[in-house]
């Protein structure tokens, strides 16, 4: 039983950052029909803020650790935003729906983005000390409270996201966008203000990964990149531009990579991850709960 | 305008001899480096690059290396190769044949190591490295030369002074990334351990790259053993483990073969890397430590933020082995420096050194230099015990 619930603890640390990340992606494809390659780097840039002004505020600045990784989050936040904004003006907007084109755009902006990382911080890996210290005990299974606080935190934002899908206006037009653009432009939305409105908010869904994940692991300029992979498959596997796809693919990859990664090992873990989204593009290319289109 | 009229062919004159000057001064002779600069093992190739620039700078100081009557000053040219074979490939092709680089003074990873051989050892090219498998060794590689220790030197002097330290251990559980490096050196890990009289209950693998080791975690602290072996893991994956480790309760016997920056694994593990056996590390600020290893490690501390260990000083190493061998073979073509390298004797920043290594690869080219264990005391590496290897010990009592 204790292995039970602390395999089951693993699946949710696991899967809050998956969650979160490709919630972003899946949100990126379903309004702007395009895939987003740099989606890592929003992810990437933001944990590395963390790792900067983490330090300086409570160093040069004198404040506590939580008020420090608070205005950290905030800065990560809106250099994110900026970013996604000028990225989307500078390139995204012109390929909206284009897909061979978004693909190209996006892996030239990620090797531009992972070299500036790489030259502004540098390789080694960075630390930013645990915000929420100790261990927590649940059922029998120990987790540290930053991960606990991790899971917490990525699934108040998973709800907020959920509420703002399906009871704002905003969420109606990223709906009704997603769901027939041509359809939705009749009906006098704004689409280009609409994908504008959903790619930040996919960018910001990666920075709120990044700034969770920086306490509890080791950053690096293509930490984002790991996280992208994973984020693929979650997507495929739950569904194209789907939400509620992207939260139980997210969950599901990462049970298999608890799972799997305790009976097995990492490595079949993750080898078990490609071999399944080979099957799933071969006999049900939709995804869990995606539309055939 | 008298003198104006003598003045112009005067000045071209010394103009012409002040180039000469320069020309022969400027002789480059360019050494290459192939490391990890970004990602997990970052810590090493940066580390890496800095030691050969030290050794470069201190050999140009010197008065550079002369060589059929010519002098040349060496120069660090430096390549990420992310520790993946592609990089590695790709980072040979763009030294040898567009830089034309003739020495590649330092190179990390035993499949990136493997992909730049296929070039270097057609092209005739001196490739030192720090790799870690077997497979890079032997007679067919003759242009290969190992600038630190590597499993088959460290594992048995290093797992049995931990036997010794803690006679009671019975079980041992290890965790390898899977790659070239993680898959020649595990079976030996295993076997040594076996040899000790201590069983492998468990030998996973994980991908480079991963972040997320709670599963690995739990399946070693439910197995329970008495010793966990990180084996190749680089300190920052070694150090998330640990973390994870801590957490789950696990209190054992904590041994990083391939435990180099204790800054590294400390900055992720915290306190939990605490009394951590390495095996590729070393106090290079302790009693026992040459004053060279001290200055260098002061300087690194000082650039770097960390200080320097087995993997990253090698560079230094490579580079005066380099210069005892072109001075030696009174050329700086690499297929004369090579057949000179295995008897070349010279001052590695341990103190004096040779190559050896033909009983276990049939071919002289590891270089020799002590074993040095440490431990993980108060956040630093503390050296514990050291032993010479056979030949060094003759090479020094010759």
């Amino acid at each position: 039983m204790e292995l039970f619930v602390q395999l089951l603890a693993n699946t949710l640390q696991i899967g809050a950052v998956y969650v979160l990340f490709a919630l972003g992606l899946t949100l990126i494809f379903g309004v702007m029909k395009i895939v987003n390659f740099a989606h890592g780097a929003f992810f990437t840039a933001a944990a590395l803020i963390v790792t900067s002004v983490v330090p300086f505020a409570t160093v040069e600045m004198g404040m506590p650790l939580w008020a420090g990784y608070l205005l950290s989050a905030v800065a990560a936040l809106v250099v994110v935003l900026c970013l996604g904004a000028l990225v989307y003006k500078v390139g995204f907007q012109h390929v909206l729906k284009d897909l061979n084109g978004s693909f190209i755009l996006s892996i030239g902006l990620l090797l531009i983005l992972n070299g500036v990382y790489l030259a502004i911080y540098g390789g080694a890996p960075r630390a930013v000390p645990q915000v929420v210290p100790g261990t927590v005990n649940i059922l029998g299974a120990t987790l540290t409270a930053q991960r606990l606080a991790l899971v917490i935190v990525a699934a108040i934002v998973t709800g907020g996201l959920y509420l703002l899908i399906e009871r704002t206006k905003l969420g109606l037009a990223l709906r009704a966008v997603a769901l027939d653009q041509e359809a939705a432009m009749l009906q006098g939305m704004p689409y280009r203000r609409v994908a504008l409105y959903g790619f930040l908010i996919g960018a910001a869904l990666a920075a709120c990964a990044g700034v969770l994940m920086a306490p509890i692991n080791a950053v690096t300029p293509v930490s984002g990149d790991e996280f992208l992979i994973k984020a693929f498959i979650i997507i495929i596997i739950g569904g194209l531009g789907s939400v509620t796809g992207a939260i139980v693919g997210g969950l599901f990859i990462a049970m298999i990579e608890s799972i799997g990664g305790y009976f097995f090992d990492p490595s079949t873990a993750t080898l078990a991850m490609f071999i399944l989204v080979i099957g799933f593009l071969l006999v049900r290319p939709q995804g869990i709960l995606g539309n055939v289109e | 305008m008298q003198m104006a009229k003598w003045m112009r062919p005067l000045g071209a004159a010394a103009l012409t001899l002040m180039f000469a000057q320069a020309g022969a001064a400027q002789e480059t002779l360019k050494l290459g480096i192939s490391a990890p600069m970004s990602g997990a093992a970052a810590t090493w190739g940066l580390g890496m690059e800095w030691a050969a620039e030290q050794a470069a700078e201190r050999v140009n100081e010197e008065g550079g290396v002369t060589a059929g009557g010519k002098t040349y000053m060496f120069e660090i040219v430096a390549f990420d190769n992310k520790y993946s074979a592609t990089e590695g490939a790709r980072n040979a092709q763009t030294m040898l044949n567009r830089d034309g680089i003739n020495f590649i003074a330092g190179s990390i990873g035993t499949a990136p190591v493997r992909a730049m051989q296929a070039l270097t050892e057609r092209k005739g090219v001196i490739l030192f490295n720090t790799a870690w498998g077997k497979s890079v060794k032997g007679p067919k590689y003759p242009n290969t030369f190992t600038q630190m220790n590597t499993p088959f030197e460290i594992l048995s002097p290093f797992y049995n002074f931990i036997k010794e330290e803690h006679p009671d251990v019975k079980t041992v559980a290890l965790i390898s990334p899977n790659d070239a490096t993680g898959q020649e050196l595990e079976p030996v890990a295993v076997e040594t351990w076996k040899g000790l009289g201590v069983e492998a209950l468990a030998s996973d693998w994980y991908e480079r790259g991963t972040t997320e080791f709670q599963p690995i975690a739990t399946k070693i602290a439910s197995l329970n053993p008495d010793i966990v072996d990180f084996s190749a893991a680089p300190p920052t994956d070694a150090g998330s483990i640990l973390k994870e480790l801590e957490v789950l309760g696990w209190d054992g016997v904590m041994v990083m073969s391939a435990g180099t920056s204790v800054d590294s694994l400390t900055s992720v593990a915290g306190d939990a890397a605490e009394g951590a056996y390495l095996g590729a590390s070393a106090d290079f600020s302790g009693e026992t430590a040459t004053e060279v290893q001290k200055e260098l490690n002061a300087g690194a501390r000082e650039a770097l933020g960390e200080p320097l260990n087995g993997i990253t000083i090698s560079a230094y190493d490579a580079i005066m082995a380099l210069r005892a061998a072109i001075q030696k073979a009174d050329s700086v073509d690499p297929a004369k420096v090579k057949d000179v390298l295995s008897s070349v004797r010279f001052e590695s920043s341990y103190g004096p050194s040779g190559f050896g290594g033909e009983a276990t690869y049939d071919y002289p080219q590891q270089m020799l230099i002590p074993v040095i264990v440490t431990q993980v005391q108060n956040g630093k590496a503390v050296e514990l015990t050291r032993s010479n290897p056979a030949e060094l010990d003759a090479l020094l009592n010759e």
